[in-house]
C-alpha cells in the first residue's frame, strides 16, 4: 500500500511538472504562434490576389460550401479587383487550408495551402509551386477536374502517389468557385 | 576518455538505429522520400534524443523501477511539444520545413528505447554522448535511405536534378514499397560489409 502511494505520488509529481512546464511555454508562445499564423494567411492572401492592397472580410455563411471558412474582398485603390476564399477540404492526413484568389473576371489569380498535416514527401508536395501555380489563370467559370495523366485548360495534374491531396486541393477550389458565383450574384 | 568516444560512436555508427537495431521504423519508412525529409526528421529526432536522454539521465534515481515506462513518455512528450511550440512560435521557417515531423517524435521508440537501455542506468554526460550518437547516427541512416530513394524515384538529390529530362525515374521508389525495397538492400550491404570484416 505504501509503495503504490509511493509510486502514484512520483507520477504525478513527474505529471504535475511536466504539465505546468506546457502550460507555462503554451502562455508564452501562443500570442507568438497566433500571430504567425494570422502573418500567414496575410501573406497567403496578398499572394493568391497580388493586385489587392487591402482586405475586406465578408460573410461566408450564406453562400452554400460549408467547406468555405473565410472569404475577402481584395481592394486596390477603394475598388474591389476580386476575391480571397480560405477552404478546409479533407486531405488525407487531415483537412487542410487552401487559399484561393479569384478576379473580377473569373479567373483564379493564384492558389496556396496553408497548415496542413499531408505525408512529407508525397501530398506535402501540394505547398510547392510547381503544383498550386497549375491553378493560376484557370477560368472559374467551370468546375476544374484531377488528371493523373497531364494538365489541360480545365483540368489539373494529380501530385504522383498523392492523389487523395491532389483531389482534396482542387475540391477547395471548386468550393472557392462556387462562393465567389454565390457572392457575386 | 576514449570510452566517451565510444559511447558516441557506438549509436553513430556499430550499433546503429536503423541498419542495427531497426528502431523507429514507422518514421524511417514514411519520411524517407527525399533526401532533405531524412535529414530533416533525423535532426528533430536527435534534438528531443538528447535532450530527454539528459533529463531521463538526471531524474535516474529519482523515478521508481516499475513506473519507469510512464514517466519516460510523460517526459518525452512533454519535450516534443514544447519543441514544436517553441518553433511554431519563434522560429517560422524552421517549423514550414521540420513542423510536420515533430509529432511523428513522439512515436519514435529509437527515444524510449535509449531512455530505457541508456540513460536509465548511466550519468548525464554519457547520456548527452549517447543521445548525440544514437540521434546522427539515425540521421545520417534517414539521410543515405532518403538520398537513394530520392535519386531512383525523382532523379533529383537535395532537390537538385541529377540527370537530362529523359530519365525516367522508378516512381515506387518514393511510394511505400521503395522504402521496403531500399531499406532491405541498404541493410543487405551493410551486413555483408560487417561480416566481411569480422
Amino acid at each position: 500500500m505504501k509503495e503504490i502511494m509511493n509510486l502514484g505520488f512520483k507520477l504525478l509529481l513527474i505529471s504535475l511538472i511536466a504539465a505546468l512546464s506546457l502550460g507555462y511555454v503554451n502562455g508564452i508562445t501562443e500570442g507568438k504562434i497566433a500571430e504567425q499564423r494570422a502573418l500567414a494567411n496575410e501573406r497567403a492572401r496578398k499572394a493568391v490576389s497580388p493586385e489587392a492592397d487591402a482586405f475586406t472580410e465578408i460573410e461566408v455563411n450564406e453562400l452554400g460550401g460549408d467547406i468555405v471558412v473565410e472569404g475577402f474582398e481584395a481592394i486596390s485603390d477603394d475598388v474591389v479587383v476580386g476575391y480571397v476564399f480560405k477552404t478546409v477540404p479533407k486531405g488525407y492526413g487531415g483537412t487542410l487550408e487552401v487559399i484561393v484568389g479569384i478576379d473580377n473576371s473569373g479567373t483564379i489569380s493564384g492558389v496556396r495551402i496553408g497548415s496542413h498535416t499531408e505525408t512529407p514527401g508525397l501530398g506535402a508536395k501540394a505547398t510547392e509551386e510547381s503544383f498550386y501555380s497549375q491553378y493560376d489563370n484557370m477560368s472559374a467559370n467551370q468546375e476544374i477536374a484531377v488528371s493523373k495523366i497531364q494538365k489541360s485548360d480545365t483540368e489539373i495534374q494529380a501530385i504522383s502517389g498523392a492523389t487523395i491531396t491532389s483531389e482534396a486541393v482542387t475540391k477547395g477550389v471548386n468550393s472557392a468557385i462556387k462562393a465567389f458565383e454565390a457572392y457575386v450574384q | 576518455m576514449s570510452n566517451k568516444i565510444k559511447i558516441f560512436t557506438n549509436g553513430l555508427y556499430k550499433e546503429n538505429a536503423i541498419f542495427y537495431q531497426l528502431l523507429g521504423m514507422c518514421p524511417t519508412l514514411a519520411v524517407t522520400t527525399s533526401a532533405i525529409n531524412g535529414l530533416g526528421m533525423g535532426l528533430a529526432t536527435t534534438a528531443v534524443l538528447v535532450l530527454s536522454n539528459v533529463v531521463i539521465a538526471l531524474l535516474r534515481n529519482f523515478i521508481p523501477n516499475k513506473i519507469r515506462i510512464p514517466s519516460f513518455i510523460v517526459v518525452i512528450a512533454t519535450f516534443v511539444t514544447i519543441a514544436g511550440m517553441i518553433m511554431e512560435g519563434f522560429l517560422p521557417v524552421l517549423y514550414a520545413n521540420l513542423g510536420i515531423f515533430v509529432p511523428l517524435i513522439v512515436v519514435n521508440c529509437l527515444i524510449l528505447g535509449r531512455a530505457e537501455s541508456f540513460a536509465y542506468n548511466n550519468g548525464v554526460f554519457d547520456s548527452l554522448l549517447d543521445g548525440l550518437g544514437m540521434g546522427l547516427g539515425f540521421a545520417l541512416a534517414l539521410t543515405i535511405l532518403g538520398s537513394v530513394r530520392e535519386i531512383l524515384g525523382a532523379g533529383s538529390i537535395f532537390g537538385v536534378s541529377l540527370f537530362s529530362a529523359n530519365f525516367q525515374p522508378v516512381l515506387m521508389m518514393i511510394l511505400p514499397p521503395g522504402a521496403f525495397l531500399a531499406l532491405g538492400i541498404l541493410m543487405a550491404i551493410n551486413n555483408k560489409y560487417k561480416s566481411s570484416r569480422v
